[in-house]
């Protein structure tokens, strides 16, 4: 074993500058318009479609110790929120930069980290004012839709604006023009130039279409490719931009299919003001994704009438499933009540026989096979058995003990946990009795509860009480009652009365798509989800971060005040405390310059403003009528509260949003904050890499080796 | 065939100290180790440079523990000073950080090694003699009556750690926690021999730290137990609950013999009889009325399901680590096989409930009277997660060191400019029959005496990281720090504000100086006196054992390493 040693911060911060490289290429997945970007494996030729920081990483090289614990933060992140994650990856970026202006100024380290640190919480605390309780949201929300020119007319604030822009248009010539071309697959759709802009800008181009490519992490040469398309090919755009399941459907396509989309559900139950309260505040917080939107209102308006009989009123997440279907058009993802899945065509000859019948259901949270065990049991190693009739198959011999303890408790469908014996399945299908494997923990306890069944390990255990019944099985229809037949699976409903379970049924024909889809579908679950947990929201599209621009300038022209307030207890630090005083202004422009360039990307990407100039303009426009008006925090509630500030004037649309809200969560926000805060904190504070391990030679030949010294 | 080779005879090295590359050695790992020191500590990321995980940390228990070093010098230092931290878990990057400058400093000096060994030995009786004495100026009693000099002790501690991410309000919401978690540990009725108990550590990664909380009693992990349906367990007539701990596991595999085969006729099922005789204990276990089993390691399904059909709540995957705490808990004696079962192994609980925290479901055991305690530690990543948690281990063992010796020495560098005025005074004032007891002349201990000051200073120096100036006064030997960029002015009163550990402010004309690096000239002067105040809010205290240990670990491993003449290596 050897120990190299590094230093970090020979000349300028390697970490920081990893951080900030890595941080690059999410630049385009903020805000409501994203640009999405693809994967392409260059071993396999297999692209996929990103479009959250959370995917970003996942396939990025990280081998760096900085990159390993930027993908941990978001990892956190993405684990406890499922949404904030571009918002961290983005302020690392621009938070590390700034840190390393800092550090170009003689900035010592201790000052940059105890100013930033109290910095970000008076900020966290000032912001505490532009959170509006759900109550008071819903209340706001259900008025302002009674007004005609109010959401139901104009279903995405921003995202799916159909009027043609002329920014937008610029962004793709600018990317057409790029040389290089790398194709992923051979064209078939060939278009020039032309029509593929004006396709572009028509209606139908939601946000899902403006892609660019970020290369895998099997690239050697360089991990991140930032910016819009370094390898994007012209043709490869084309072919893309021109299939029409590749854009999220705009507004116009959207209505068309709405009245069959709520009309599958439960019929319409919008009369309760809670659940128009809540469906409207999901899309408050959606941010323009408007097809995980619906989605999420019908769910919630299914829970929200089962919530009448049984009191609760909380969202309740883990009575939620997705099933992904591949070979429908997007416009048919829809809710469905009941547990959705995919089975195989020979199973589902059975369920022809199923039909209409209340069916005996068994649950199994293990693998139904014969070598499973429980966790924990240690196959024996040196037991011999004795076989005396070799001819007797013991497989055969488990197979059919198992397939008698089914039929003699009269069981018709299993549900379970692991995997299932192939011979066991047939034997099955063979008995009318259907199994259905890799069935999740929520949806055999969801079952459970309705059905009475209890969950058991092996099929030995079963006694009657384990037992439930009510289940019944038919063949998931499409909204319009089309035959859906996706090729080699067929995509079924589990259902019992007064299951709880929702399923949440997408559909996409790109392939590439789908994991995207879920994804994003997730995030409006979570955000919905959080924002009842907190019980507040924020008021979104900017007010938050303009307040903290506004209380930085204040903190800046007050230094004195922040230092004085905490110094009556503080725990006594003498040298950071003074030289904290001296770089203070330097320190909390940098932290200011994060928001700053936040939200000119957001605005930026949202493809409203023409140049970053012109946001900059904006936003310094209002920071000093802000200021100007004495309460910083009462002029953005009002301004914002009227809808979205930051293109008042210059937007000649400005009307068309009146009455739209658009809200942020509050913990998964600030806690995005503070996580990148502190990441690039961390990593600043650390001046040595020790890498320890069997690599001596290794290390020393690289072409870092004279970086490196050895104990 | 084997080979046989000829033994290589061992590699002689003499006077391994003088050799280049250990002096180089030894000042690298004193330099990684220096700019670990303190609050303002630069951070190391130890990691294997394949994509492993990354370990973000200041403190010396983690750097040392995965620092592999090649020379036997420094194989030395790193084990006395990790012995150090086994038995004091604090103080360690001080005890390497002078032992180091030690090393150097007596290196340096013109005087024959043993001559410094007799000396600094001398010189540490003095030092230990003062800490010990009444007249110390540079410690304080910790009065057990009120929480304000704990709480300092904590916070030092805490403060000390910036890799754990900590703001203001985390710090003061931790240090309220881990006082409050000690203080559960402490048995209320205090007999002759009083056992503290144990505080268990949960850990909650990816939540915020002030999530964090303490409870009395202990929790365990049940992923499988649902929350909305509410506990039912069965109570003896006493109305407690009865406990069987297991400390075997009851998955049904324990006929798998370590050794030998067992050969069966195979229509016998070794697993179906193993079931069985499980399953006769479930009945036992029943019968006896027992509310709730508790297994180290996994239970069969079946037999969780009879138990629950039964009514007896089952927990399974306690872990090893649980084992202790819950069998002193309880009072359950752990049953170490399925096939005999004593009614006397039962233990008794008080309550049992159902708690969460971030998505993560725990069955929460409580007892009549506490002892144990579960401390749910949060913070946001993995990397911070696993530094606060050895610092919170840390803050409650000098806690537990405090209990024992209820003394702490002022912190933020000041104990160590204390001392070292203390023997810059003392060693001018030694009577000559001293001199004649050690073996050495005046000027061999004034010049060895100096060399040990200037080695405490240099620990008290390395809290600095950046590059302001470093003052001591000459009344009470404390420690001063000037932010950077200010240039040398004869008023330092006006640049600082108070001394590193908070007890004395500038209000009086305190004879400030510049603290010299190596080649200081040694300034005579008065005996430091102890502060006019010695309670106040808000201090920075150390660990009184462990400091004191430091100390002389650092000297007498300093002292062998000088005494090294030959190292002896094995080539084979």
């Amino acid at each position: 074993l050897l120990m190299a040693f590094r230093d970090v911060n020979a000349r300028r911060h390697i970490g920081l500058q990893q951080l900030s490289s890595l941080a690059l290429a999410g630049r385009t997945l903020l805000g409501p318009v994203k640009s999405c970007k693809f994967i392409v494996d260059e071993s396999t030729n297999q692209s996929t479609l990103i479009c959250s920081a959370v995917r970003l990483i996942e396939s990025l090289d990280l081998t760096s110790a900085a990159g390993q614990l930027l993908n941990e933060t978001i990892q956190a992140q993405n684990k406890e929120f499922k949404t904030g994650m571009s918002t961290l990856l983005f302020l690392v970026g621009a938070w590390s930069n700034a840190i390393v202006e800092c550090l170009q100024q003689n900035v010592p380290v201790s000052a940059i980290v105890s100013v930033m640190s109290e910095g970000l919480n008076s900020c966290c605390e000032r912001v505490q004012c532009l959170q509006i309780s759900i109550h008071d949201v819903n209340k706001e929300l259900c008025s302002s839709s009674v007004r005609p020119n109010a959401s139901k007319s104009k279903t995405c604030q921003i995202g799916c604006d159909s009027l043609p822009n002329p920014h937008l248009f610029l962004y793709f010539q600018k990317d057409i023009s790029v040389p290089e071309v790398i194709p992923i697959n051979s064209c078939s759709h060939q278009d020039d130039d032309c029509n593929f802009n004006k396709h572009l800008v028509s209606p139908l181009a939601g946000f899902g279409s403006v892609a660019s490519i970020v290369k895998p992490a099997g690239d050697k040469s360089t991990s991140v490719i930032s910016g819009n398309g370094v390898a994007t090919s012209s043709c490869n755009k084309q072919k893309l931009t021109h299939s029409r399941y590749f854009s999220t459907p705009g507004k116009g396509l959207f209505s068309s299919q709405q009245g069959n989309f709520q009309g599958y559900l439960l019929g319409p139950s919008a009369d309760s003001c809670e659940y128009c309260g809540l469906g409207h505040l999901a899309m408050a917080l959606s941010h323009g994704n408007e097809p995980s939107m619906k989605l999420l209102q019908s769910i919630v308006a299914y829970q929200q009438e089962r919530a009448e009989h049984s009191g609760s009123s909380q969202l309740n997440v883990a009575e939620i499933v997705t099933c992904c279907l591949l070979g429908l058009p997007e416009s048919y993802s829809c809710a469905s009540p009941g547990f959705v899945t995919l089975l195989s065509p020979e199973q589902v000859t059975v369920i022809k026989y199923f039909e209409d019948k209340l069916l005996r259901i068994l649950l199994i949270d293990g693998d139904l096979t014969e070598q499973y065990r429980h966790l924990g049991f240690n196959r024996p190693c040196n037991v011999r058995t004795i076989v005396e009739h070799p001819s007797l198959q013991e497989g055969d011999l488990w197979l059919s003990s198992m397939l008698d303890n089914l039929i003699n408790f009269e069981v018709n469908l299993v549900l379970v946990k692991g995997n299932v014996c192939e011979n066991l399945r047939e034997r099955c299908i063979a008995n009318s009795i259907l199994l259905v494997s890799s069935v999740t923990w929520n949806v055999l306890c969801a079952f459970g509860e309705v059905t009475g069944a209890q969950p058991v390990t092996y099929l030995t255990q079963l006694n009657a009480s384990c037992v439930g019944s009510g289940a019944q099985v038919e063949l998931w229809k499409a909204c319009d009652g089309r035959a859906t037949d996706l090729g080699e699976l067929v995509p079924v409903r589990i259902k019992a009365r007064g299951i709880p379970l929702l399923t949440a049924v997408l559909t996409t024909t790109v392939a590439s798509k789908m994991q995207l889809i879920e994804d994003q579908f997730w995030t409006s679950v979570y955000r919905l989800h959080h924002a009842l947990n907190d019980k507040k929201v924020f008021l979104g599209g900017g007010a938050v971060e303009l307040l903290c621009l506004s209380h930085i300038q204040m903190l800046v022209e007050q230094p004195l005040q922040l230092a004085s307030q905490n110094a009556v207890k503080e725990f006594h630090n003498p040298w950071l405390a003074a030289s904290a005083t001296e770089y203070k202004s330097v320190v909390l422009q940098a932290l200011a310059s994060g928001w700053k360039q936040y939200l000119l990307v957001v605005m930026c990407n949202s493809t409203k403003a023409s140049s970053e100039l012109e946001v900059a303009t904006s936003v310094d426009h209002h920071l000093r009528k802000a200021a100007d008006c004495g309460s910083p925090s009462a002029y953005i509630l009002k301004e914002f509260g009227r809808g979205d500030l930051l293109r008042d004037g210059a937007d000649p649309f400005a009307d068309h949003r009146e009455g739209l809200r658009v809200y942020d969560n509050v913990t998964a926000k600030t806690e995005a904050w503070r996580r990148a805060l502190d990441l690039v904190l961390l990593v600043l504070q650390t001046d040595a890499e020790i890498v320890t391990g069997p690599r001596k030679n290794q290390l020393l030949n690289s072409h870092v080796s004279s970086e490196f010294m050895f104990l | 065939m084997s080979r046989l080779e000829t033994k290589k005879p061992p590699l002689f090295i003499t006077e391994p100290l003088t050799k280049d590359g250990v002096s180089q050695s030894l000042s690298l790992l004193s330099r990684i180790l220096k700019s670990c020191y303190g609050p303002a500590g630069q951070l190391k990321q130890l990691h294997n440079g394949v994509g492993g995980c990354v370990c973000t940390t200041s403190q010396s228990s983690a750097i040392l523990s995965r620092l592999p070093v090649s020379h036997p010098v420094l194989g030395v230092l790193m084990a006395s000073v990790q012995n150090h931290i086994s038995r004091f878990s604090d103080c360690g990057l001080f005890t390497a950080i002078l032992c180091c400058s030690l090393i150097e400093n007596f290196k340096s000096l013109n005087v024959t090694s043993c001559t410094v060994i007799k000396i600094s030995k001398h010189l540490l009786s003095l030092c230990m003699d003062y800490l010990k004495s009444e007249a110390c100026g540079c410690r304080v009693a910790v009065d057990f009556s009120s929480v304000e000099t704990l709480l300092c002790l904590v916070r030092s501690v805490l403060r000390s750690k910036p890799a754990c991410m900590l703001n203001k309000t985390e710090v003061d919401h931790l240090t309220t926690l881990i006082l409050k978690a000690f203080l559960f540990t402490v048995p209320c009725h205090a007999e002759s021999n009083a056992v503290l108990g144990k505080c268990v550590i949960v850990p909650v990664k990816g939540r915020r730290v002030v999530d964090s909380t303490v409870l009395p009693g202990l929790l365990i992990e049940t992923p499988e137990i649902q929350l909305a349906k509410p506990l039912t367990v069965k109570r003896t007539c006493s109305n407690m609950i009865k406990m069987a701990l297991f400390c075997v596991s009851m998955s049904g595999d324990s006929f798998n013999p370590e050794e030998g085969t067992i050969t069966v006729h195979h229509r016998i099922s070794l697993e179906m009889s193993e079931l069985n005789q499980l399953l006769s204990v479930g009945k036992q276990l029943v019968n006896d009325e027992v509310g709730l089993v508790v297994c180290q390691k996994v239970i069969h399904p079946s037999l969780k399901r009879y138990l629950k059909e039964n009514g007896v709540i089952a927990v399974d995957r306690a872990g090893l680590s649980l084992m202790e705490p819950l069998s002193r808990m309880t009072g359950s004696k752990p049953i170490a096989s399925i096939h005999l079962l004593s009614p006397s192994c039962y233990g008794s609980l008080k309550d049992l409930c159902i708690e969460s925290f971030a998505s993560k479901n725990f069955v929460h055991l409580i007892p009549d009277d506490t002892v144990v305690c579960s401390f749910i530690l949060c913070n946001r990543n993995e990397t911070a997660w696993d530094e606060l948690k050895r610092a919170c281990e840390t803050a409650e063992h000098v806690l537990q060191l405090t209990l024992k010796e209820p003394l702490a020495l002022l912190g933020g560098g000041c104990t160590e400019t204390h001392l070292a005025s203390y023997i810059r005074h003392k060693s001018c004032s030694l009577s000559t029959s001293t001199f004649e007891d050690i073996d050495c002349s005046q000027t061999q201990y004034q010049l060895v005496a100096d060399g040990f000051c200037r080695s405490l200073e240099s620990v008290a120096r390395s809290l600095n990281h950046d590059d302001g100036e470093i003052l001591t006064d000459m009344v009470y030997g404390h420690c001063w720090f000037v932010p950077p960029g200010f240039p040398p002015v004869s008023s330092w009163s006006d640049l600082v504000s108070k001394c590193g550990c908070g007890i004395n402010g500038n209000g009086e004309n305190l004879k400030w100086r510049l603290l010299q690096g190596q080649f200081g000239s040694p300034v005579i002067q008065d005996c430091p006196k102890e502060p006019l105040v010695k309670v106040a809010d808000f201090l920075t205290l150390d660990c009184y054992a462990a400091k004191c240990s430091g100390l002389q670990v650092a000297l007498e491993t300093a002292n062998l390493i000088l005494d090294l003449l030959y190292v002896i290596k094995d080539q084979n």
